[in-house]
């Protein structure tokens, strides 16, 4: 097969308009060919700057936008801080880069400020991170020295004179120390799993959280007992991203001959890190039980084994898993590869998250968004994204995901369905408008709005 | 002549009708059941929004779904203890037969209660998830939707979302503390049209999605501007 004109990471939203439609070339068995090495970009785009407010309009509705307008009216002239620990990489900086300019779009004047600290208390902070989900740590003097002196370094340097601060996850939160102001509200938003921490660790750190007016969480299930008031607010995903918006179908195909996927037969997907919790060889075992009964292809597309020893680890047992099996792709990909994640997921006939242990699992959101039937583990905060045969299908064992492949391919009506259900139920809950309106209702809340 | 003796699409009404609509933040209780014993108890104890949550407000959240989606309770009840008689009649509690969150609790707590009274051991067993029960806090909104008129009503019922269709229809309920809903009011009240009105309030929100509640609302608008 010769080489492609333009690389598939080069293209942009308009080059999607204009891409016609390739033939997969087929070989002497039926098959398209697959290519040895997809050529993709070997550093990351351009960033994208952040969609306005009324670019929404087409997705959540006239009315929608109304309203987000009318709960920010009252809070014109407030001003909120938001503090967490990196301006880059992860998921908290990658909404903040979204959420803040909406907030300020709606004339909620909104500020991000990222803390300092050193190798040590980012050392610390992430032993922390892991102690908080549950990892064995014996919380030394040490580190609650490093901790305290990181955290009263960042409140020497920085000021809090707005309205709301918001301090995102463990790392800042000693921050609160520095509320003086009457009137002022400091909410704590929490994006991990609390659900079994580290008692040391949490007691830790709970003396400090209690002083805060409120709390977020991203599930019910990984929240504490505290005498704050607790609110849900579901992680999102932004449906105008790279990763979410909708795509011409030209460049749908031309990302599956670039990576071999035959869209004349289905596909089964699944999106994840090379992480042994995204049990990548479980969902090989399956897709292989449910291929005696159906014609299928599965597409494994992840990342993480460039830059991680065990991430290297679990993509040599994936390969091993795979055996060469010719209808298995197996695709590592550097992150910003968001627009062919996006081809994959669009032309996937079915999404697959056989996760053991799972976040939220925004990966469930994505396939959900774009109308797929997935099948998922029942982990973490999977269960509020997939109610069971209503919005997809939860599963809690190899065999369990191996029929549901072979029901949902040989009931497309019902898969349809799902599809469909599970699309809606994304934009009722995981949306980023959806916590632009969390966000003014919390503030108008904690101001005292009436509320019944 | 009043609006009660002669209503026509021109007429206007005695008082204009306000669409407004609600946006809800959900707050995370302190109660939370890992048996059906503790569900019992929690359900006695729970704050009345969050009852408000697991009912009507969950109606809302899933208004799209066909299939049947009742209340959390239910949907618990049977995904997580595995009990489809008890889902089922769970289930079949219809929030629009309440005026008031009491009222609604006592009937979930009835239910329950009837079912573990002869099997004690059924309220210890473990449920193979835990219910965490959570509330609503309501802002209400308007929206820039004002009928005059039976026509310039169902162009507001066109033109608002789902949730202020919720606000009007199913919620109202709770706030006029009578067996009927904002629009079957207003089309009594202020436009006269009892058979409107009636045939209104006996759509079925359990079979349909809430964009075919509406389809069905103007339906009925529809048919009384002829």
């Amino acid at each position: 097969m010769e080489p492609m004109d333009t690389q598939i990471g080069e293209m942009t939203s308009q080059d999607t308009q204009q891409e016609s439609v390739s033939t997969p070339v087929a070989t002497p068995t039926g098959r398209p060919e697959r290519r040895k090495k997809p050529r993709i970009r070997e550093t990351p785009p351009a960033p994208v700057p952040p969609p306005h407010l009324d670019e929404y309009k087409s997705i959540v509705g006239q009315p929608y936008i109304d309203e987000l307008r009318y709960l920010a009216d009252a809070l014109k002239g407030k001003r909120v801080k938001m503090v967490n620990s990196t301006a880059v990489g992860g998921g908290v900086a990658e909404m903040l880069n979204q959420m803040v300019p909406l907030l300020n779009e709606v004339e909620v004047k909104t500020g991000w400020d990222v803390i300092t600290g050193g190798n040590d208390f980012f050392e610390v902070t992430k032993a922390f991170h892991n102690a908080l989900q549950g990892s064995d740590y014996k919380l030394s003097q040490q580190a609650r020295d490093i901790f305290m002196m990181h955290n009263n370094l960042n409140r020497q340097r920085m000021e809090f004179n707005e309205d709301f601060i918001v301090i995102h996850d463990p790392q800042p939160a000693a921050l609160i120390q520095s509320r003086q102001q009457p009137g002022q509200h400091w909410v704590w938003r929490c994006h991990i799993d609390l659900s079994n921490p580290n008692p040391e660790v949490w007691g830790f750190l709970q003396p400090f959280i209690e002083q805060y007016d409120a709390a977020i969480f991203s599930s019910q299930s990984f929240t504490r007992q505290l005498r704050i008031p607790q609110y849900l607010f579901y992680p999102c995903i932004d449906p105008l991203s790279e990763k979410n918006k909708e795509l011409d179908d030209s460049f749908v195909q031309k990302v599956c001959d670039e990576f071999g996927v035959d869209r004349s037969r289905p596909i089964v997907t699944q999106v994840s890190r090379f992480d042994r919790a995204k049990d990548p060889v479980g969902v090989i075992q399956a897709f292989k039980q449910a291929r005696k009964y159906v014609d299928c292809q599965l597409v494994m597309a992840g990342g993480g084994a460039s830059d991680d020893p065990e991430g290297a680890a679990v993509l040599k047992e994936v390969n091993a898993a795979a055996d060469d099996d010719p209808d298995i792709i197996i695709l590592d990909l550097p992150p910003w590869c968001a627009l062919e994640i996006n081809a994959l997921q669009r032309a996937s006939t079915l999404v697959v998250q056989k996760s053991i242990r799972e976040g939220f699992g925004l990966t469930v959101t994505e396939a959900l968004w774009k109308g797929k039937p997935t099948i998922a583990g029942a982990v973490g905060g999977i269960p509020n994204q997939i109610i069971h045969k209503l919005t997809g299908v939860l599963v809690h064992s190899v065999d369990g995901c191996a029929y549901q492949i072979r029901y949902l391919l040989t009931h497309p009506e019902f898969a349809q369905r799902l599809g469909h259900n599970g699309r809606e139920h994304v934009k009722e809950n995981f949306l980023m408008t959806t916590n632009v309106r969390r966000w003014l209702l919390l503030f108008r809340i904690l101001l005292g709005a009436q509320t019944s | 002549m009043t609006a009660a003796m002669a209503p026509t699409l021109t007429h206007t009404a005695v008082k204009p009708f306000y669409f407004n609509t609600s946006a809800h933040l959900m707050r995370i209780t302190r109660q939370k059941a890992t048996t059906l014993g503790e569900f019992l108890q929690a359900l006695q104890e729970c704050p009345e929004n969050s009852i408000f949550q697991h009912t009507f407000r969950t109606l809302q959240e899933h208004h799209f779904i066909r299939e049947g989606f009742s209340n959390d309770f239910a949907h618990w009840v049977l995904s997580a203890c595995n009990e489809p008689g008890l889902a089922e009649a769970l289930a079949s509690v219809d929030v629009r037969e309440f005026t008031s969150v009491a009222d609604l609790r006592a009937r979930f707590v009835e239910i329950v209660g009837n079912f573990l009274a002869p099997s004690p051991a059924t309220a210890a067993r473990g449920a193979r998830e835990t219910f965490y029960f959570c509330a609503s806090d309501i802002v209400v909104i308007p929206t820039n939707f004002v009928a005059h008129s039976l026509r310039e009503f169902a162009e507001g019922l066109r033109g608002v979302s789902v949730h202020s269709l919720h606000h009007h229809f199913i919620e109202a309920r709770l706030r006029l503390k009578l067996m009927s809903n904002d629009f079957s009011q207003w089309l009594l009240e202020d436009l006269g049209l009892p058979d409107a009105a009636r045939h209104l309030n006996r759509i079925d929100i359990y079979t349909a999605t809430m964009e075919n509640v509406r389809q069905q609302i103007i339906g009925i608008v529809e048919r009384a501007l002829v």
